[in-house]
């Protein structure tokens, strides 16, 4: 733990390289504006070159960033808080129904997250309620049990809202403040920034800002009390703090970021399904996503998000020898990826990247530092 | 009148009563010690003012309050503050957030709703970290892992942890249990330099006898749940029956 700093006096392992709130938004910055060029651009000119389409497409990188904010958000309660919770589409599903309903008569996206956020809140607070009052597998139950009640309630009872099994394509996004239309490039005239569009843009700012939320929490109070929970509840209720109020807060939160996520997810879809809003499926991909990329570091999520989707999207669209198109086996895929990551890197993509180059780090150091004792030795001989 | 007073406190497992009918009062100041063999109930005892058990029946009080049957949390607000048998400690931790944790517990309420304030903002915090840590000698770890501090080092966390909750009472059972002779010292030590400078209520378990004497102002002797003695170390030295039940005619 070179880098610490003395004030801080630094969270082992979790913060290690991102002390700095300045360099992490920095470089969170420059990852997410550079990942549309990266992810369309860079690898589809690699694609060309191994005549393999491998590239993604316009709008991949809004799907990843949508589910990234979803599980920055996820993470504080799975990764810090040791809170698996199976039916967090509860509240990415209730974020996106109830931003395409206020989209017929507001169309501002702003408005369409506000709202979406508000509502996923407001149910998570009865959810979170009853759910954490259990631990372990029957948390887990619970709240797949709460999500697959809003699944069958949106496919049956709550048609009149949700349409259904037809799903809910109604959705009347207008442009930001009045202005900008989401579809439009940014730089129409520039022809290797064709995939940042106004919606990229507008993801993209929000999940800087998810980043830049979930840190401070992080380092608050609160970032602390999660990171407790996780290891001994029973020692936190007896420094004086109520357990069950600190687990409903990390539930509430992370509810919060499904909300938005849910809200940008009709936004970018148009369209909205029970089997992709609340089916319980989707709640598993948040567990999977978290886990992939990292749970208990604050970017890894997003990492997890990225393999994810691409998995998902790109990979899922080739086709190989003996096995032929993956298509709709891209799951098996995922799966095999999974397995590979988590043996590599049982904390995840991140960390585990992180771990090894900073190790590398270290021993390069002392090299570095071990050559220069030779040569003085040398000197004075 | 008593900081803590139980009033036939009775615990029961089942068909096991573990607390039989305990009243005893801890006056302001003192340094009160529970002896009594493996399985007497003291450990229960503590359990049961501190909330982490109901009572059967009986009531507790706190500084003229009934706290009868209240949650941890809420007894530790209330000023009762324990020490674990065995460390309960936050083991991948850094030993100074081990520690500021419970300071910010002492805090409740002064971050309610403020999720984005840095806990480094936080001043009397940090300086109520900063004065356990070196009260207990861990200041200078106090960037380690938690889980790999030697086992006297975690009993000594743990004392830390609990003084920075800012406790009136504090419940220390077994604080010396495994330590070497060295780190027993200090610790006792560490008790009587707590009553002095912070004017600690505190109420020990304890085995090693040469500790009891030296510390403690009153014995509570417990025997099968119920109080068979309470009074100076110097008459229980000489009780009998105290000599009888618990330490088996040994001289002590
Ligand atoms: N949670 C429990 N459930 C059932 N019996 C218990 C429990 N805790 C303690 N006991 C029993 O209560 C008695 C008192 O135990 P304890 O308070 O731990 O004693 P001490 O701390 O004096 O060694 C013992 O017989 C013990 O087995
Ligand atoms: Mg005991």
């Amino acid at each position: 733990m070179s880098t610490e700093t003395e004030g801080e006096g630094g969270s082992v392992g979790a913060t290690g390289l991102t002390d700095s709130d300045a360099v992490l938004m920095i470089a969170s910055a420059v990852a997410l504006f550079s990942l549309p060029w990266v992810l369309v651009d860079g690898f589809g000119i690699v694609a060309e070159m191994l005549d393999f389409s491998i590239g993604g497409y316009v709008g991949l990188p809004s799907l990843i960033l949508i589910y990234g904010i979803v599980v920055i958000g996820y993470n504080l309660l799975l990764g810090y808080t040791g809170l698996l919770s199976f039916g967090h589409a509860a509240f990415f599903g209730t974020g996106a129904y109830v931003a395409g309903v206020v989209s017929q008569s507001v169309g501002s996206p702003i408005v369409m997250v506000l709202a979406g956020i508000a509502v996923a809140t407001l149910i998570a607070w009865p959810i979170g309620w009853v759910s954490i009052r259990r631990t372990g597998v029957y948390f887990a139950v619970i709240t797949l049990t709460f999500g697959q009640m809003l699944y069958f309630w949106a496919l049956g009872p709550g048609s009149w809202l949700t349409n259904g099994d037809n799903g809910f394509s109604e959705v009347g996004t207008g442009p930001i403040l009045g202005t900008f239309e989401l579809d439009s490039a940014v730089f129409p005239n520039i022809g290797f920034l064709q995939s940042y569009t106004y919606e990229y843009v507008f993801i993209a700012i929000l999940a800087l800002l998810a980043l830049w939320i979930a840190n401070r929490i992080l380092k608050s109070p609160y970032g602390l009390i999660f990171e407790a929970l996780g290891q001994n509840q029973q020692r936190v209720s007896f420094v004086g703090l109520n357990v069950q109020r600190y687990k409903l807060m990390a539930f509430i939160i992370s509810a919060v970021f499904a909300g938005a996520g849910g809200a940008l997810f009709i936004m970018h879809e148009n369209y909205v399904h029970p089997n992709t809003a609340y089916y319980w499926i989707q709640s598993g991909d948040f567990v999977i996503m978290t886990i992939l990329g990292g749970a208990g570091s604050l970017v890894g999520p997003v990492f997890g998000a990225f393999i994810f989707e691409y998995v998902a999207n790109v990979l899922s669209g080739l086709s190989l020898p003996v096995i032929g198109a993956i298509g709709s086996l891209w799951r098996i895929v995922l799966g095999a990826v999974f397995v590979v990551i988590v043996w590599t890197f049982p904390k995840g993509v991140y960390p585990g990247v992180r771990d090894f180059l900073v190790r590398r780090g270290a021993r390069d150091a002392l090299d570095r530092l071990s050559d220069r004792v030779r040569n003085r030795g040398g000197e004075s001989e | 009148m008593s900081l803590l007073q139980t009033t036939d406190l009775v615990k029961q497992f089942g068909g096991l009563t573990a607390v039989d009918g305990v009243s005893v009062g801890i006056d302001r100041g003192t340094v009160q010690a529970i002896i009594g063999p493996n399985g007497a109930g003291k450990t229960t005892f503590i359990n049961c003012v501190s909330g982490l058990l109901d009572p059967t029946s009986g009531t507790v009080e706190f500084d003229g309050e009934d706290i009868t049957g209240m949650p941890p949390h809420e007894t530790v607000q209330q000023g009762i503050s324990k020490s674990f048998q065995t460390a309960s400690i936050f083991p991948t931790m850094t030993v100074e957030e081990n520690v500021q944790i419970a300071a910010f517990g002492a805090e409740h309420g002064s971050f309610r709703f403020n999720f984005l304030k840095k806990r480094s903002d936080y001043n009397a915090v940090q300086d109520r970290t900063e004065r356990m840590l070196r009260s207990v000698e861990l200041w200078e770890d106090r960037n380690v892992q938690a889980q790999s501090l030697p086992y006297g080092d975690k009993r000594r966390l743990e004392i830390a942890i609990a003084l920075a909750s800012e406790p009136e009472l504090l419940f220390m059972d077994e604080p010396t249990a495994g330590m070497s002779p060295d780190e027993t010292r200090q610790t006792v030590d560490l008790i009587e330099e707590l009553r002095e400078e912070l004017g600690l209520t505190i109420v020990l378990v304890e085995h090693d006898m040469e500790v009891i004497f030296r510390v403690a102002d009153k014995i509570t002797v417990l025997h099968r749940g119920a109080i068979i003695a309470n009074a100076a170390p110097e008459q229980i030295r000489g009780d009998e029956q105290v000599q009888e039940a618990y330490l088996g005619g040994a001289e002590i």
